[in-house]
């Protein structure tokens, strides 16, 4: 990068101003590049979807010449769609594994970093495990499970799954960030009589909260995407989640892109409307800058 | 602090609340569920076909599942399950009784299910039957043999008997072939290019060919549009037509049949090597391998490649989009060129149905659900769906129909019509049958091979040893 | 002791209680399932046959398997450098006083990873494309039309054009989680580093890295993790191909169990996609902490 542009040395007033400036310029651009093509896929998903199939076919990346809302008007008026359902259970199932890993990540991910215990690195490389799991070639034990347990094709199902596998990545986060707390922290609870669990709560999950919305904002559309487990634990047409009420519009030979677009911006809005507000969420918790460390 | 402790306290009640919701929301889609057959037969009804809807005489009441890939984007495109849909909805409204539970999934992803189903032995009572698979499957004992239900059938007279082959294991039958027959391999062309060059039809040698490639190149444009990024293209619309020219239909069925032909026969070891060179040569686009034949339909239709060679799927989204446009008065049918040194016949195509009604083999035990079953599975492949998709498609199924009217279709559709089932000689799709344990292997390994890293010798030897191993 | 630091032995069980158990029911038991498969001759269906290691013996042979090991390896350190050092600069480049709009760059940077692989599968592909793909075009442009390739079928280059995506894709994953950790980070370091313009990156690293040591290593574990088991981009743009060029584990897993349908193989390959990930996931943690307890000494 540019870290030997300026030689420390050679620092005369106005040499160096000039270069900040260029240097701010630099900065500035590499950055203006970087969120444009970040938001590049939204805005091409957005005008994809005002085109026709065949228009889009023929040319994927061109925009639409006579641009129309008749793939959205198409989504919410075929019954086929079933997308108000789907939306409700992704909706629901989302919401609820999402409080679940962000909790029960909170609180495993500090006992790892915090109490000592016969088998802590134990559980830590247990988890650690979870991560390695190959989803994609385990569909058929996991389906044999779930069957086995009465467990499959209900509405709670998912939840299992997106709770367990989501996990292992809010502990490490969480244990990660609690390693950097000072112990003072809680030290100074402990003296005033705090008990376990209410410094637990009180003391340690404010301190939480920028990494723990950062959990909640990878999982949060990790389940909302999520298409493997729901496809082969979920057999009712109305237990599908979004994703798999998708696929109606995929044929064997040909998939209408635009009208799946659509769908897909449809039922992303919800989210990704809660994605600007929790984003500012954590832009307040850096500049609060929680701790000192 | 306090404020925190109320939003954490929030969270909690969320949860709870939204578990409890869930619960009361169980039951009431449980009735919607009920309830949502009988929404789609009324949604039906106007585009009803004109069959008598007689009351059911089963004796069955409950549930019965059915899982298949006709989703309606497929139905939109797709004359086979089109029919298929309005089939099994006009069944339904015959049947008050019995509540039909479909699963409907896009393909590819019912592919995934349905293995793992199968594995779980967990398969629904009615399902398609991906020909590959039936030998397998029937081995583990999952899908009933419909040998008898089938000779009994109130059809059976008119069903195409050679369409059973591939659901047909040691001389029993395990499915109803479905959906529509159609070729997947077809050499579809603009006749007033080819004309241009110097040909009034599509060549008949490969040779020709690659002498009007050299116009075309002269133009810009591609000769023959392929795509082959999904690796089975290369198989199923081209090589299962080009090994029949190398090695004629008794190879093949040998090879099915375990009668002492192998992959490495040189037969089909020439078919290979020819492949090897045709793609070699500037007859097809150069990104063959990289674009799907979704992609490759695209330069055909907008005039980039002179001709394209897929399947039956392809002719119907080439048909349904340039409609209007004039190239669509100027698209002809081919089959592809005899290659040299090819001794079998000169103008076979691999046509066939793919997929099979079965049912599950734990039928057997509850006889009204199989009685029930059955009446579905003759329905579906049965003259209310032949006739259908005859009618509205002109398209052929496992039951003949008795007098097309092919006047009433425009000219495109009666060309294709003619090269599908009249003028041309069928044989076997080759991934409809033997195993895909196989098929995977040929088909990553040909698409080596097309790129010239791997010799068709060696094509041969792991197709071999796959098919030692797995068959 | 004191009961919040040194908490009563029944209270940890009871808080661990709940998520272990469910943790281990979907995670393990289908595992341990999978490794009882992997003990037999199962084409899928009520019948197998139990071949004892064979699986395993027939793995180790399998050179498919070891190349995609090698390509999930070539990810794994790709993506490293990548994801996590440029997610890194990215940050502390964001976090520069010169720098303008920065919540909108924190906010949009996220955005790719919340598409699913599907979409941003296609738009590479269009930018692949040798027709009329963006990087053809640009090449013809500046007057290299002689270098353009049908990219993706490019046996040695295939690799690289798919690390692209997936690194470019979860850049803004890691973004989130080092900015969250560096707002556990005294903020007055950056000030102190802003004083003398570029130097400012070198000293924030000398300063930062340590400081949130244990996050990035936690990013090191997921990006290594996500990269063993690597799937979607991959199946949506080449299906591994051409030949197998760029097959990785899982896809080929996947492959082996649903299009080969030779379920005791794939579980036989599952369970070693699962122990090699295990022994690299191990080594880059060594490797990490090696490098990390160099740079603290300096």
């Amino acid at each position: 990068m540019s870290e030997n542009k300026t030689p420390s040395k050679a620092k005369n007033r106005p040499d160096h101003k000039v270069k900040t400036r260029v240097l701010a310029v630099f900065l500035n651009l590499v950055l203006i590049i970087f969120s444009l093509s970040c938001i590049f896929p939204l805005i091409w998903l957005f005008y994809s979807s005002l085109k026709e199939k065949r228009v889009f076919n023929a040319d994927i990346i061109g925009l639409p010449k006579s641009p129309s809302f008749s793939n959205y008007v198409d989504i919410l008026s075929n019954k086929d769609y079933h997308i108000f359902a789907s939306l409700f259970n992704s909706f629901r199932t989302t919401i609820i594994s999402v409080s679940l890993i962000i909790i029960c990540g909170f609180i495993v991910g500090y006992i790892l970093a915090r109490v000592k215990f016969k088998g802590n690195r134990l559980l830590y490389v247990i988890f650690l495990m979870g991560l390695l799991i190959p989803i994609h070639s385990l569909l058929v034990p996991i389906y044999v499970v779930f069957n086995n347990t009465g467990l499959n094709n209900q509405w709670f199902t998912l939840i299992i799954p997106y709770v367990a596998f989501g996990l292992p990545i809010a502990i490490f986060l969480v244990e990660g960030y609690v390693k950097a707390i000072p112990v003072a922290l809680e030290e100074a609870a402990a003296i005033d009589g705090s008990s376990f669990t209410r410094t637990l709560f009180t003391v340690i999950l404010p301190t939480c909260k920028p990494i723990l919305t950062t959990v909640g904002i990878i999982q949060t559309f990790g389940c909302w995407n999520e298409f493997s487990f729901a496809l082969v634990l979920i057999r009712d047409q109305a237990l599908h989640t979004v994703p798999l009420a998708m696929t109606q519009f995929t044929g064997q030979f040909s998939s209408d892109y635009p009208k799946i677009m659509a769908a897909l911006l449809t039922t992303m809005a919800p989210i990704i409307v809660f994605y600007f507000v929790f984003s500012k969420q954590i832009i307040k918790g850096m500049v609060a800058g929680a701790v000192k460390g | 602090m306090k404020k925190k402790l109320v939003s954490l306290l929030l969270v909690v009640v969320m949860i709870f609340s939204l578990c409890a919701c869930g619960k009361s929301k169980e039951t009431s889609t449980k009735k919607a569920e009920t309830k949502a057959p009988d929404a789609t037969t009324e949604a039906t009804d106007d585009s009803a076909t004109k069959t008598d809807t007689s009351a059911s005489t089963l004796a069955y009441k409950g549930d019965l599942g059915i899982m298949h890939f006709s989703t309606s984007e497929e139905s939109q495109g797709n004359g086979g399950s089109d029919g298929f849909r309005t089939t099994i909805a006009s069944w339904e409204k015959k049947n008050p009784d019995i509540s039909l539970k479909q699963t409907v999934l896009a393909n590819a992803d019912y592919k995934t299910q349905i293995a793992t189903l199968a594995a779980a032995g967990d398969l629904p009572d009615v399902f398609l039957l991906q020909g590959m698979n039936t030998r397998e499957w029937v081995k583990q004992g999952l899908v009933l043999d419909m040998t008898d239900y089938i000779a009994k059938s109130p059809y059976a007279d008119k069903y195409d008997k050679s369409k059973f082959y591939p659901f047909t294991v040691d001389g029993k039958e395990y499915a109803i072939p479905a959906l529509t027959g159609g070729t997947c391999t077809v050499v579809v062309y603009d006749a007033a290019l080819w004309k241009e060059a110097g040909f009034d039809t599509f060549p008949d040698t490969w040779d020709k060919v690659k002498e009007a490639s050299k116009y075309f190149k002269k133009k810009g444009i591609d000769t023959i549009a392929f795509g082959n990024g999904g690796k089975w293209q290369a198989n199923s619309c081209f090589l299962s037509t080009l090994g029949d020219r190398f090695t004629g239909p008794e190879w093949f069925k040998s090879l099915v049949e375990k009668k002492g032909a192998a992959f490495t026969d040189q037969t089909f070891v020439d078919a290979l090597k020819f492949t090897q060179d045709i793609f070699k040569s500037d007859v097809f686009n150069k990104d063959f391998n990289a674009i799907t034949n979704e992609d490759a339909r695209e330069y055909y239709i907008s005039g980039d490649a002179a001709a394209f060679i897929g399947g039956n799927w392809d002719v119907s989204y080439i048909q349904a989009t340039l409609k209007d446009k004039p190239l669509y008065n100027n698209t002809k049918f081919a089959v592809l060129p005899q290659p040299a040194g090819a001794t079998g016949d000169t103008d076979s195509h691999n046509i066939g149905l793919g997929y099979g009604i079965a049912i599950n083999a734990k039928l057997k035990d509850d006889p009204e659900k199989l009685a029930a079953a059955i009446d579905l599975a003759y329905t579906l492949t049965g003259p209310e769906f032949a006739n259908y998709v005859t009618d509205k498609y002109a398209l052929s199924s496992v039951t003949k129909v008795d007098n097309l009217d092919l006047s009433k279709f425009d000219q495109f559709t009666q060309d294709f019509y003619n090269y599908s089932y009249v003028d041309h000689k069928p044989c076997e799709i080759y991934d409809s049958l033997i195993s895909s344990a196989v098929w995977d292997v040929l088909n990553t390994d040909l698409q080596s091979m097309l790129n010239g890293d791997i010799s068709p010798e060696d094509v041969a030897k792991n197709a071999q040893a796959a098919y030692e191993k797995n068959y | 002791m004191l009961n919040s630091i040194r908490p009563k032995k029944w209270v940890i069980a009871l808080y661990l209680l709940f998520p272990i158990l469910l943790y281990v029911f979907a995670v393990f038991i289908p595992l341990i399932t999978a490794g009882f498969y992997s003990f037999f001759d199962w084409k899928g269906g009520p019948n197998k046959t139990f071949i004892g290691l064979d699986n395993y013996a027939t793995l180790i042979k399998d050179d498919v398997f070891w190349t995609s090991f090698g390509h999930n390896i070539y990810l794994v350190f790709a993506c490293i450098i990548g994801q996590i050092g440029l997610a890194f600069i990215i940050v502390l480049m964001i976090n520069s006083r010169l720098v303008k709009f920065k919540a909108i760059h924190r906010t949009f940077g996220f955005f790719p990873s919340t598409i699913s692989a599907v979409y941003i599968g296609l738009i590479w592909l269009m930018f692949y494309d040798y027709k009329r793909g963006i990087l053809n075009w640009f090449l013809e442009l500046i007057g290299k039309g002689d270098q353009t390739k049908v990219w993706l079928n490019e046996p040695k280059l295939v690799m690289l054009l798919i690390a692209i995506p997936l690194i470019w894709q979860f850049i803004g994953y890691y973004m989130v989680i080092i900015i969250s950790a560096i707002s556990s980070v005294d903020q007055e370091i950056f000030e102190v580093a802003e004083l003398d313009g570029a130097n400012a990156f070198q000293r924030a690293i000398y300063v930062i890295v340590p400081l949130i040591k244990n996050t990035l290593l936690v990013c090191v574990t997921l990006c290594v993790a996500g990269n063993m088991k690597a799937f979607d981009h991959i199946f949506v743009m080449t299906k591994g191909g051409p030949g197998n060029d760029s097959m990785v584990m899982a896809l080929y897993g996947y492959k082996i169990s649903f299009a080969q349908q030779n379920m005791g193989y794939g579980s036989a390959i599952s369970i070693g996609i699962f122990f090699v990930s295990l022994l690299v996931i191990g080594g880059v943690q060594f490797l990490v902490k090696m490098l990390t307890k160099e740079k603290g000494e300096i």
